[in-house]
């Protein structure tokens, strides 16, 4: 499903990602971790076509990324604030993106429900714009955005970060529901507990090279630690 | 560098011709209005200067609170972080109209038969209100309502000269005749200025935490309802959030202002005779009157965007289908500036011609010359942050201004060309066609700019994400 081809990245003499040759397959959750500089959200913004690769290049459904727009229809992505418009109330934000993903209001006030839980009451009705949200709640907008649609492929960068420790919970119990077993998840974080919780696949990165591609086993968690520990 | 080479000219030629201006406005009231003195006429106006001073500091000065936030920890007294913030506001470049306007006007006034005392006294008097407005608005600045209040002000001072005795104008520059008549009487000056500074102390004081004065200001929400905009189908879309951002953000409301602003160029051409005969000015001013929003708002496509443009580039939007949503809106406020300037009927045919084949030449070229500029300003926008004087120069380029051939000389020219040869009716006709080309290949001008704009994708969210 997700192809990547002899990639990588080089900011001037610098190699930020070189990757060989990985495979996505349809369906799979697909677990990105490594630490601050690994690459992570550059071999994100290379699959989105929001920097251009230096050498290789990516598909999504045999298309490649770069060469054509149709891929969009099947993606969707929170990375940043930078895919948040915050000017916006929430519910605006969510119409904004049900709109270019052609969900009607019904539907899309029917695919909000399942979130009550996760926006604790501090999302919808609150009369507020987006830029006005702790940076905790902007997050929850941004990721319950990134599903409108019932795109086929998610990607989200660090979701877990800013998050209280209720919503965390929430998240990963929404990650691994029923409803997105059939997506492709991508999922990149710092915190191991839970990146091996929701994914079955996980990547480990160092300096742009993929140290580790493993199908999680209960001794993932483990060697995860360890190998982030030094040891 | 050249660019710089270029700004630093086009800032000294501004500058010189304010100061020349202000020099030759003395000999000019001087030889006209031979039963008032120049300094008391100039006094008389004085007020409008202040005002219009005023609404312009208004829009565009800032008190430099951001720097208090990261003192605020600090161990200094807050008595000296606020006379500090204050002082400086002083070297502000809205504080230069004594030295461009009023110096060279009392330099004249020397040259003249004023005596030294005398002249130095008015400057000084006029020196100390400049002070006292500046810090004034920051306490208009804080609260909208007191704009609403200097506005009606401003209202009430016209309205009560046009139709009444009562001139405060007149009695404002009483006080600078005074001044004149008896230099010592510029003490008395000193006292709003150190009421202004006492005002603007007390109120920065009392507001000096994080969450009251300092804090960003949380708007209301306005929710508007643009479900009526639905029927335009998918064009909508984005059309409605553009509104939203204009309407919610304080600079995109800051530029539809000045466009607003543009529809008043004409005052200055149409009405004098000397320019009426000129062609190429005529072709300015009637770009310009309706051309306002199109050049400013299409100058920074897509840098509006550009807090969250990761999320229209991965988003299902084709680029195309964006760039021409923006071009409608341009083309709908253009249309609507063209119906606010038929008043402009008032001063003839001409006028008129001028201003409709200017605003169809906006419409159908102007717009898609804009977007193509916009593309080259890659300096991300902070949307809710008022821009700073001379911020917009920020992203001038070598290339934008080389635009002022294809979005001035060229329809100069498509204008005079044809005018000079068979009259201004096939000068409007000329200017007005090149226009409708440009609305009729809509599509394909869209395509071609869409292939640039594709082109620097990359180049693009790289510079907004800065």
């Amino acid at each position: 499903m997700i192809q990547l081809n002899s990639l990588s990245k080089k900011y001037e003499e610098a190699i930020v990602l070189n990757v060989d040759k990985l495979s996505i397959d349809k369906g799979e959750h697909f677990g990105l971790v490594g630490n601050n500089g690994a690459g992570k959200t550059t071999l994100f913004s290379l699959i989105l076509d929001l920097i251009q690769a230096s050498s290789g290049n990516v598909t999504i459904n045999s298309i490649e990324v770069a060469k054509s727009e149709a891929w969009k229809k099947d993606v969707a992505a929170f990375v940043d604030d930078n895919f948040l418009i915050d000017y916006l109330t929430p519910e605006e934000y969510f119409e904004f993106i049900a709109n270019l993903r052609k969900v009607d209001s019904a539907a899309l006030n029917e695919f909000l429900q399942q979130f009550d839980a996760f926006f604790n009451g501090e999302i919808l009705d609150q009369k507020k714009y987006l830029r006005d949200f702790s940076k905790g709640n902007q997050k929850k907008v941004g990721l319950a955005a990134s599903f409108i649609g019932d795109p086929s492929i998610v990607i989200l960068d660090e979701p877990f970060a800013n998050l209280d420790p209720s919503s965390q919970i929430r998240l990963k119990s929404f990650l691994a529901s029923e409803g997105n077993k059939d997506k492709t998840l991508l999922i990149s974080s710092h915190d191991l507990n839970h990146v091996t919780d929701v994914c079955e696949r996980i990547v480990l990165l160092e300096k742009g090279n993929v140290i580790k591609d493993t199908p999680k086993s209960p001794k993932t968690l483990k060697e995860l630690e360890a190998y982030f520990s030094g040891q | 560098m050249s660019i710089k080479v270029i700004m630093v000219l086009v800032t000294l030629y501004f500058l010189g011709a304010f100061v020349f201006g202000a020099s030759m406005t003395y000999p000019i009231l001087n030889k006209k209005i031979l039963d008032r003195e120049a300094v008391e006429v100039f006094n008389g106006i004085i007020l409008y200067i202040f005002f219009f001073e005023l609404i312009l500091r208004f829009f565009l000065q800032q008190l430099p609170v951001t720097n208090i936030q990261t003192l605020i920890l600090l161990p200094f007294k807050k008595r000296r972080i606020i006379n500090n913030v204050l002082f400086r506001s002083v070297f502000s470049g809205f504080n230069t109209t004594p030295l461009i306007i009023y110096l060279p006007f009392a330099i004249s006034m020397y040259r003249d038969d004023y005596l030294g005392t005398q002249v130095v006294a008015w400057w000084m008097a006029l020196l100390l209100t400049t002070l006292c407005l500046n810090f004034l608005i920051y306490i208009i600045n804080k609260n909208n309502l007191y704009f609403v209040l200097l506005l009606a002000v401003v209202a009430a001072t016209v309205a009560l000269y046009l139709y009444t005795e009562f001139d405060l104008g007149h009695m404002t520059g009483a006080l600078f005749d005074a001044v004149v008549a008896q230099p010592q009487l510029v003490g008395f000056f000193i006292f709003p200025l150190v009421l202004s500074y006492a005002l603007v102390f007390y109120f920065l004081k009392r507001g000096f935490y994080m969450d009251a004065g300092l804090a960003k200001t949380k708007t209301a929400v306005q929710t508007g309802d643009y479900s009526f905009l639905n029927f335009l189908g998918e064009d909508a879309l984005i059309l409605k959030n553009d509104l939203r951002m204009i309407i919610r953000n304080v600079r995109p409301r800051q530029v539809v202002l000045m466009s607003f602003l543009f529809l008043f160029y004409g005052l200055i051409f149409f009405t004098q005779d000397i320019y009426r005969k000129q062609d190429f000015v005529m072709v300015f001013a009637g770009l310009f009157v309706t051309g306002g929003f199109c050049l400013t708002f299409g100058n920074y496509v897509p840098a509006w965007d550009s807090s969250y443009y990761k999320l229209l580039m991965t988003q299902n939007i084709s680029y195309k289908k964006y760039l021409l949503s923006k071009w409608n809106l341009m083309v709908f406020v253009t249309a609507i500036s063209t119906l606010l300037s038929l008043p402009y009927l008032y001063f003839g045919w001409d006028v008129m011609g001028i201003i409709i084949a200017g605003s169809l030449f906006n419409m159908g070229l102007n717009t898609w010359t804009t977007l193509f500029g916009g593309l080259m300003n890659k300096t991300p926008m902070k949307l809710n942050v008022k821009a700073k004087a001379f911020e917009n120069t920020q992203s001038f380029s070598l290339n934008q201004f080389l635009l002022i051939i294809p979005k001035m000389v060229l329809p100069v020219l498509l204008y005079w060309l044809p005018a000079k040869f068979m009259g201004p009716t096939a000068g409007y006709l000329s200017l007005a066609g090149a226009g409708m080309l440009g609305i009729v290949f809509k599509n394909q001008l869209a395509d071609w700019v869409t292939v640039l704009y594709l082109k620097q994708k990359h180049e693009t969210i790289e510079a907004f994400n800065k």
